[in-house]
């Protein structure tokens, strides 16, 4: 039992951090392969403000997530700026989880360099991780359904117009890469206070693309997917210990072969829900009956929405 | 002084070898406007091939080398094969092909680190390993071997393209791919030949950075030091990415030389970020709104 507790209470981290980075690679089409560092930062500074200074639990996990968001002005703000979002931005983003990494293992005053920061309370339990899992999807799922969100979704397909319709890109993408940062930082600061010791190799960049992963199967433009795909792929590794050990190859082969056949990833564009799965099964025998006949009741059979179910 | 000197030969031959990836990436840039980052992947795949025809089956050295050439060569036509030209026929967007591009490093990484595990294998020549003295500096033969190798290597490429009648072909479709195609090139053929040279430059970065260091499955991560040096040189300009390269090697072996190697990576990346604020577009790069 304690066993399963620790699983899903790791699982809702997972969920926490992937949920920031959905916001970026998902809603916003920026990819980044050092979501880890935001994951160091959060939960090292959170850990020091909790350790030295007193604050308390709750306040220093939050400001973590701020921390952390402020930190990612450092990368954003000189290739958001520039207009250098694709490439250039992945690799400054992988090239920050490293700076962060090394940095993290040369400093030895207060985080104790490569020997990592223990001693760290205990504070995170399932139910803790579960409220902030239901906040923070809450959060999610408000910002993406207002105009801000929309916003996003506008720049990531076609920046140009969005432009011309008097969306500030720059700042749309400053905004989301804060945002995915302060909700990966606090993913980070609980787990510090889960592991009660963080060392400068939990960060690495297979942490990274662990998060990217979670991303790419769950889908674009979905925030339910990567947060089922996030689940999953902490439960796997653990359930199937061979699966641990080629997980990454296996992430790779996956990367591409989703990208060639379903580049939207598995739920791309639509959210799971109870009403989602009975409309499908209520359409179900209309869709038997009607296979192989002429269309012409499409709309029973492809819905008023031109086939692609929402919400 | 002789420190010095002896620093910036080291750091210039490192640098040479950067070249080799970055003029690696650059061309593909230059043509696709995409970043192939299963380049360094690749480039340690040919390592591992360099390490098993020279230490393992004893090839000789010439030989060896031709095999590990056709290897990288071929892994790279492969993969353009297989994952990218479907991908581009769709025109899928920039942001899933940077993705497909992160799979196929995945894989080629993590496929090395469980069937070779992650054992540092050393990789060594004979005639290559010692020093010769210059004056008061002494210089790993291997230093000057690769320097030697890259500027004939980069210059070889530097004729194809300019003088040969595929050079001109790809300097037309690095200008405006879709009317080079409308211009009678066939697209295709010259993707192909652009991701076999871009293979050999691998290729060669592999076997020499196999030599330098050792054979171990995360050398591909080496090959974010040659992204950086093009983007310091401007994003797909061949001149800029030699001189971008050139500039970080010597800049590295410096730092690690006079502070401390463990400082050595975050004052790459902390360049790479102080190059973005200043002058975006690189040295030698044109402004992508010219473009518009």
């Amino acid at each position: 039992m304690y066993y399963a507790l620790s699983i899903a209470t790791v699982a809702g981290i997972n969920i926490i951090c992937v949920s920031g980075l959905t916001l970026l690679t998902g809603f916003t089409g920026m990819f980044s392969m050092g979501h880890a560092g935001f994951m160091a930062i959060g939960g090292y500074s959170a850990a020091v403000l909790h350790m030295h200074l007193h604050v308390p639990f709750l306040l220093a996990v939050l400001l973590g997530g701020v921390i952390a968001a402020l930190s990612s002005l450092i990368v954003g703000v000189p290739t958001i700026k520039n207009r250098l979002t694709g490439d250039c931005f992945a690799i400054a983003m992988l090239g920050f989880g490293e700076t962060v990494r090394l940095l993290s293992s040369n400093i030895y005053p207060v985080i104790n360099g490569a020997m990592g920061l223990t001693g760290i309370p205990k504070k995170t339990t399932f139910t803790v991780v579960l409220v902030f899992v239901v906040v923070c999807l809450f959060l999610l799922r408000n910002y993406t359904k207002s105009q801000y969100g929309k916003n996003l979704v506008a720049v990531q397909q076609q920046e140009i117009a969005a432009e011309m319709m008097g969306i500030d890109t720059v700042k749309t993408k400053l905004w989301s890469l804060a945002l995915s940062a302060f909700f990966t930082g606090v993913g980070g600061a609980l787990f510090g206070f889960y592991m009660t010791c963080l060392y400068p190799s939990n960060f690495t960049s297979t942490k990274s693309t662990d998060l990217t992963a979670a991303v790419v199967f769950g889908g674009t433009n979905s925030i339910t997917g990567p947060v089922i795909a996030a689940a999953l792929l902490i439960i796997f590794p653990e359930v199937l210990r061979v699966f641990a050990l080629w997980r990454l190859v296996i992430y790779g082969l996956m990367f591409v072969i989703i990208m060639l056949f379903k580049p939207e990833g598995l739920l791309g564009y639509k959210e799971f829900s109870i009403r989602g799965i009975v409309g499908w099964f209520r359409k179900l025998p209309t869709r038997i009956k009607n296979r192989g006949k002429i269309l012409d009741h499409a709309e029973d059979i492809i819905g008023p929405s031109g086939g692609k179910k929402d919400g | 002084m002789s420190t010095f000197i002896q620093q910036l030969i080291t750091g210039l031959s490192i640098g040479s070898i950067y070249a080799l990836l970055a003029v690696g990436y650059a061309l593909i840039y230059s043509i696709f406007d995409f970043t192939n980052f299963a380049f360094g992947s690749m480039m340690m795949c040919c390592a591992y091939a360099a390490f098993f025809a020279i230490s393992y089956f004893q090839l000789p050295l010439i030989l060896a080398v031709i095999v590990v050439l056709i290897f990288g060569a071929c892994l790279s036509i492969l993969t353009e094969l297989v994952a990218y030209r479907p991908m581009r026929n769709k025109n899928a967007s920039r942001l899933f092909l940077m993705i497909a591009a992160m799979g196929v490093d995945l894989m080629l990484t993590y496929l090395c680190v469980n069937i070779f595990s992650t054992n540092v294998r050393p990789l060594s020549v004979p005639f290559l390993s010692g020093v010769i003295k210059l004056g008061g500096v002494s210089v790993a033969k291997l230093d000057l071997c690769s320097a030697t190798v890259a500027v004939i290597l980069l210059a070889l490429l530097w004729t194809l393209l300019q003088k040969s009648k595929y050079g001109v072909a790809i300097r037309a479709s690095s200008v405006d791919t879709k009317t080079a195609g409308l211009m009678g090139i066939n697209v295709n053929v010259i993707s192909l030949i652009v991701f076999a040279l871009s293979g050999v430059m691998g290729a060669f970065a592999g076997l020499f950075f196999g030599l330098k260091y050792a054979v171990y499955p995360t050398l591909g991560s080496i090959s974010n030091k040659a992204f950086i040096s093009s983007v310091i040189g401007g994003l797909g300009s061949l001149p800029g990415a030699i001189v971008g390269a050139l500039l970080l090697g010597v800049l590295e072996t410096m730092i690690s030389g006079f502070v401390s190697s463990a400082w050595r990576d975050v004052f790459s990346f902390t360049l790479l970020i102080v190059i973005l604020i200043f002058r975006p577009y690189g040295l030698m790069g044109k402004s992508k709104s010219d473009k518009i």
